[in-house]
């Protein structure tokens, strides 16, 4: 079983939500295990064996119950200057890459795949969580976690809105509607996040996008307040925790977010069925 | 009747003048108004394009023109001073004006076509956008006005007339060159008052509280489109180009059939819309296209343009995603805008979520920040000094800090208990005399002995009367729905004196006991009147002006009062706030000139350079 969690723009709610399948579908006795491609982030974890992991996947391993290990997260994009970004690639730094000096695509990928196929045959199921936005025209080519990873592994996907901003519509709609005709099909769902009121007014607006796309609608998650430790740059959180910290508050949240997820009505059911195809 | 006549005379014997800069008013309407008649020689002309009739403060009927700029523009003045020389008109009151006027109107009046700005998400960049196009038109001659059908905001103004308006619709005017903001630029108001419900503002003065089931069942289908058309009307028949800012996404199809506040207004307008999206957070080309799309057809029609804001770095990696995102959406993208970095006011709320601490300063200044914490764009000229402000929202937060400030607040009464609830009322008690604290507004009135809610007004729980925070003697008593809305000039009483310039929008009104801390005047009150409370030695200090700090003398007396690790605050060579948002708004300009694509801007206004 494995699904890829996108996101309509960064923080979204995909390291969130991952980490909520983890804890889930742990408790199901379904042995997850969380996984991301490529993560763009300064915020990283050394893995237990000796490799260094984006701090999201190493959340998301706990909530799994598992220790934070290298293959959960290949490669590692970290900015480290003007135009200059250190590759990671399964826990090591591999090269700087600047305009002069591009990453090879395919030998990364490469790369991805087999730290895939690791986890793959020995989990029950794989939570992939996407990178930004999936729907970059000017990225998709180059593209490693989201249209990149759909292609290399035809797995299926479900799609994370952020209401907070407005245009939550459009959003699912537009990246629906960008995804190459090749990859499309295998976006099966999508989830409204960040929520505050009460859900009956939204209706009309889902039943017209499940109408549009073909997707299926699997919850409206309420606005939660927590202070959980986002991994990217731009998130604004306000307890940025680290070490042995950031797990204990992490994990006493995890639970919280859950049992909220299911008052909410989150379809796990259904995400689990089309992790299956 | 004989003195404007007189006037006139004087005016027809000088003959064309163009803007006068040498006048104390000028621009009394807009910036490079032709001044030639500052006094009417059609006057009153009783046209209803031009004007309207009004009752007098005696009760009598007076034409009232002061919105009218037709005899402001220069190819009017001189078709009129032509046509005086050809008839040989001489005298103010000639029969043969209004033959002149109306030929003026046949030539010269057009009304004016409407722009609006959507945006893909709150937070797009709508309102800089629509400030920097008034600024590029500006520039080139035409009078435009802003136009914001709703907006809910906590961040108001005053304008000249004593009406309410969003504080952004104030700074898109001041960028399209306007002297005097009025309230047709933003008819509507929404100001959270509670959870759900808010006070609508119609025309600048409270109208009622609605929830948002009747806003959107009762306001909205009733009163709200008519509000909407006159208003966007009265703007066409003045100005050249409206530039209207949409709310939020026009393409929340759920709500879309009760929208007055983005493709609604568009339609009641006749105007063509630009969509504006933040690419800062990602996924732009998916908002975008997926706004466009859910939009219905014949609305769709509507969008002429896109632009993409907030690029940070180089644009040219962005850029290579456009022509496919053009061939799939067909609508041009006609701006790709990098991230400008202006002083600018911050609209509304959105700005201050998750925000713990702003400015790198020295002086650590704590304010408070009130769950219905309004007009905070007071503080803005703070950080024109060597200030930081930590947000204050738990009494720890406030350890450490060189001076406190209590800002405005939409719900004084029901603040003030979550002062108390969280300890950080007495923490704040605990710093009389030790640091300054100032208070402003809502943050005034909560420093004084009573709040007196009796009748719920404020709070919603009728026989509520609280303590406040007791530094001064005074009681603020909430005893009608009635809001003071009034802007005022005057002088320090203290520090040596010094102008400041400030508005007031409040609820409730104060009888004061302590020492007044300015003299003010204003067109509603006779006379100059004493205003705020002061206790220096304390350095205790209180008023209900918003915007206090604009100006450099009330600022630098306040500050004088800090002390940061012993030492005094150093003073840099600061400007007043005013004069740093006019730079502000020509660099914005600025950069959307260069990056956006002018012709195809003024190609969908109609004209061209």
């Amino acid at each position: 079983m494995r699904i890829l969690v996108l996101g309509t723009s960064s923080g979204a709610g995909k390291t969130t939500f991952c980490a909520m399948l983890c804890r889930r579908f742990s408790g199901q006795g379904l042995d997850p295990v969380p996984f991301k491609a490529s993560n763009l982030s300064l915020n990283s974890y050394a893995a237990q064996d000796g490799g260094e992991i984006g701090m999201g996947q190493a959340f998301q391993a706990w909530s799994a119950g598992l220790e934070p290990e290298t293959d959960m997260n290949p490669v590692l994009l970290k900015p480290s200057g003007p135009g200059v970004i250190q590759l990671v690639v399964n826990g090591k730094p591999f090269m700087d890459v600047t305009p002069d000096h591009p990453m090879d695509r395919d030998a990364v990928m490469a790369k991805v795949h087999e730290a895939y196929d690791r986890l793959e045959s020995s989990h029950g199921m794989v939570i992939c969580e996407g990178s930004g936005s999936p729907a970059e025209l000017n990225l998709m080519d180059r593209d490693l976690a989201n249209v990149g990873l759909m292609r290399e592994l035809g797995i299926p996907a479900i799609l994370v809105g952020d209401i907070e901003r407005g245009g939550v519509f459009a959003a699912i709609y537009g990246t629906w509607r960008l995804l190459p005709d090749d990859v499309r099909p295998q976006l099966k769902g999508f989830v409204i996040n960040r929520f505050r009121g009460d859900g009956s007014i939204l209706r009309s607006g889902i039943e017209r996008i499940e109408e549009l796309t073909g997707m299926k609608c699997l919850g409206v998650l309420p606005y939660m307040d927590l202070r959980f430790p986002e991994e990217d740059s731009l998130s604004h959180s306000s307890g940025r925790l680290e070490g042995a910290d950031a797990r204990s508050a992490f994990m006493s949240n995890i639970d919280e977010m859950v049992e909220a997820a299911e008052t909410a009505g989150l379809d796990f059911d259904s995400i689990l069925e089309m992790s299956k195809g | 009747m004989d003195c404007i006549k007189k006037k006139v005379n004087e005016e027809l014997s000088k003959g064309w003048i163009g803007p006068n800069r040498c006048c104390d008013y000028h621009p009394s309407h807009f910036e490079g108004q032709d001044c030639t008649f500052c006094y009417c020689p059609f006057y009153p002309c009783e046209d209803e394009d031009l004007g309207n009739f009004i009752t007098g403060k005696r009760g009598n009927t007076i034409w009232n023109c002061t919105d009218c700029l037709f005899i402001h523009r220069t190819p009017v003045v001189k078709f009129v001073l032509s046509e005086v020389e050809r008839l040989g008109i001489t005298e103010a009151g000639d029969p043969r004006f209004p033959g002149i006027l109306i030929e003026a109107k046949r030539r010269f009046f057009r009304e004016g076509r409407a722009l609006m700005v959507v945006g893909a998400t709150s937070d797009a960049g709508k309102s800089v956008t629509v400030a920097a196009i008034c600024r590029i038109l500006q520039r080139r001659g035409y009078l435009v006005a802003p136009f914001k059908s709703q907006n809910m905001s906590l961040n108001s103004k005053v304008t000249m007339g004593g009406s309410e308006i969003a504080m952004i619709q104030t700074l898109q005017a001041k960028a399209a060159g306007l002297k005097n903001p009025d309230c047709h630029m933003n008819p509507i108001l929404l100001k959270p008052k509670k959870d759900t419900v808010s006070q609508v503002m119609v025309c600048g003065k409270p109208y009622a509280d609605y929830d948002v089931e009747s806003y959107y069942g009762e306001f909205v289908p009733g009163p709200g489109r008519e509000i909407v058309r006159e208003n966007v009307e009265f703007l066409k028949k003045r100005y050249d180009f409206v530039i209207m800012e949409g709310a939020g996404s026009p393409a929340e199809i759920n709500i879309y059939d009760r929208d007055i506040a983005n493709m609604g207004a568009a339609v009641i307008a006749d105007a063509d819309v630009i969509l504006v999206v933040n690419v800062e957070w990602g996924g732009s080309f998916a908002y975008a296209l997926g706004t466009v799309e859910l939009i219905p057809e014949e609305d769709r029609r509507r969008i002429k343009g896109i632009i993409f804001n907030n690029v940070r770095g180089d644009t040219s990696r962005f850029r290579e995603g456009i022509p496919a995102f053009e061939e799939v959406c067909g609508i041009p993208v006609i701006g790709v805008v990098p991230h400008a970095d202006v002083i600018l006011p911050s609209e509304d709320s959105e700005a201050l979520r998750g925000l713990r601490s702003r400015g790198e300063g020295k002086c650590l200044v704590g304010v408070i920040k009130f769950p219905r914490i309004a007009n905070f764009t007071d503080l803005d000229p703070l950080f024109l000094e060597d200030v930081s402000v930590v947000f204050v929202e738990k009494a720890s937060d406030l350890e450490g800090v060189d001076a406190v400030v209590l800002p405005g607040t939409k719900n004084t009464v029901n603040d003030m208990r979550w002062m108390e609830e969280t300890g950080i009322a007495d923490a704040v008690r605990k710093l009389r005399g030790r640091v300054p604290i100032a208070g402003i507004c809502g943050g005034y009135q909560m420093m004084g002995a009573k709040l007196d809610d009796s009748l719920g007004l404020e709070g919603g729980v009728p026989g509520t009367v609280l303590d406040g925070l007791g530094f001064f003697g005074n009681t603020t008593v909430f005893g009608k729905y009635e809001k003071r809305i009034v802007n005022s000039t005057g002088e320090m009483l203290v520090g040596g004196g010094g102008t400041v310039t400030g508005y007031e929008l409040h609820m409730g009104m104060s009888e004061v006991t302590e020492e007044p801390l300015f003299r003010i005047e204003n067109r509603f009150d006779k006379g100059p009147q004493e205003e705020g409370s002061v206790r220096e030695g304390e350095m205790l200090f209180g008023t209900y002006l918003h915007g206090v700090f604009d100006r450099k003398p009330f600022r630098r007396y306040f500050l004088s009062f800090v002390k940061h690790g012993g030492e005094a605050v150093e003073l840099c060579d600061s400007k007043d706030y005013d004069d740093v948002v006019e730079e502000n708004i020509g660099k914005l300009a600025d950069v959307f000139e260069e990056n956006m694509d002018i012709p195809a801007l003024l190609g969908i206004l109609g004209v061209s350079e």
